[in-house]
């Protein structure tokens, strides 16, 4: 599987990550080149509202959680774990699926951290996405 | 080429499902929510409606029972790739129940979804493929491996 290189996130080790996590590609570049040749020109405005949504999402679900706000913050999480499902992002997408379910649970003691590992793996997520455009 | 109705509350996935159906020379309505696809097919006849299931205040069950009470016979498909208060195999399969003509589950490929449109859109392939999916939807479903 063509994949970019393991990123530099530290999951903690506290929290009900998947096992394999740390062995899972940050992000899957097959799906990517998959969707290029699917959506040709349309492709790169795709891609664009992608990374907006990569870095946005995160911030909502933090001031879901600033909010006190259990059902903001699954459904916010849900819509990103899904997003990050659809184009290869597969750690992130672990990451939104964790929060979903303490959320979920009406649990959002350490949502903060998890939320804070969403943010940078959104930035990250959106430096490769863009390396991947613009490359030849 | 088709008049598509795509209804998800995620704009996202909306965007990416858009694209693939205007790419395929479709052409394509959108709509973020349940309530607002009814409006949109009061004013506009379309000739497919493909609607997430969960989605905030009316869900793609609610959409289904609402829109094939007032026009019987509308050609639904259902998509989703799941949430926690339901697995995504069994709402698919509910939503088989409720009327959807056939589904699309998420994460998607293009190519999955333009034949899945494909046969939706011809009657005679549909049935066929619908009733050959029941019954391994049943089977799979009944035997508790679904």
């Amino acid at each position: 599987m063509n994949t970019f290189a393991k990123n530099d996130l530290h999951p903690d080790r506290d929290m009900e990550l998947s096992q394999d996590a740390d062995n899972e590609p940050f992000l899957v570049l097959d799906k990517l080149a998959e969707m290029k040749q699917e959506l040709g020109p349309s492709f790169l405005n795709v891609i664009q509202h992608f990374q907006s949504g990569i870095l946005l999402r995160p911030e909502k679900i933090n001031q879901a959680i600033q909010a006190n706000d259990p059902e903001r913050v699954e459904r916010e999480s849900h819509s990103l774990k899904s997003v990050c499902r659809q184009i290869g992002l597969v750690q992130m997408g672990h990451l939104a699926a964790n929060l979903e379910s303490l959320a979920h649970a009406g649990e959002l003691r350490g949502a903060g951290l998890l939320v804070g590992q969403l943010i940078q793996a959104g930035q990250l997520a959106h430096s490769q996405l863009t390396e991947y455009c613009t490359s030849p | 080429m088709a008049h598509i109705l795509v209804v998800d509350d995620d704009d996202l996935s909306r965007l990416y499902l858009v694209a693939i159906l205007r790419n395929a020379g479709h052409t394509v309505q959108e709509a973020e929510s349940g309530q607002k696809c009814l409006e949109q097919i009061d004013l506009n006849a379309v000739d497919l409606t493909i609607t997430d299931i969960f989605m905030p205040v009316m869900d793609g069950f609610e959409l289904l029972a609402t829109l094939l009470k007032a026009r019987p016979g509308s050609k639904v498909i259902a998509m989703s790739g799941g949430g926690l208060t339901m697995r995504k195999k069994l709402a698919l399969h509910v939503a088989k129940k409720f009327g959807a003509i056939d589904l699309i589950s998420k994460p998607f490929q293009s190519s999955g979804v333009l034949d899945t449109v494909t046969q939706a859109l011809c009657p005679a392939k549909s049935f066929i493929a619908c009733q050959n999916w029941l019954c391994r939807q049943d089977a799979l479903f009944f035997s508790g491996t679904g």
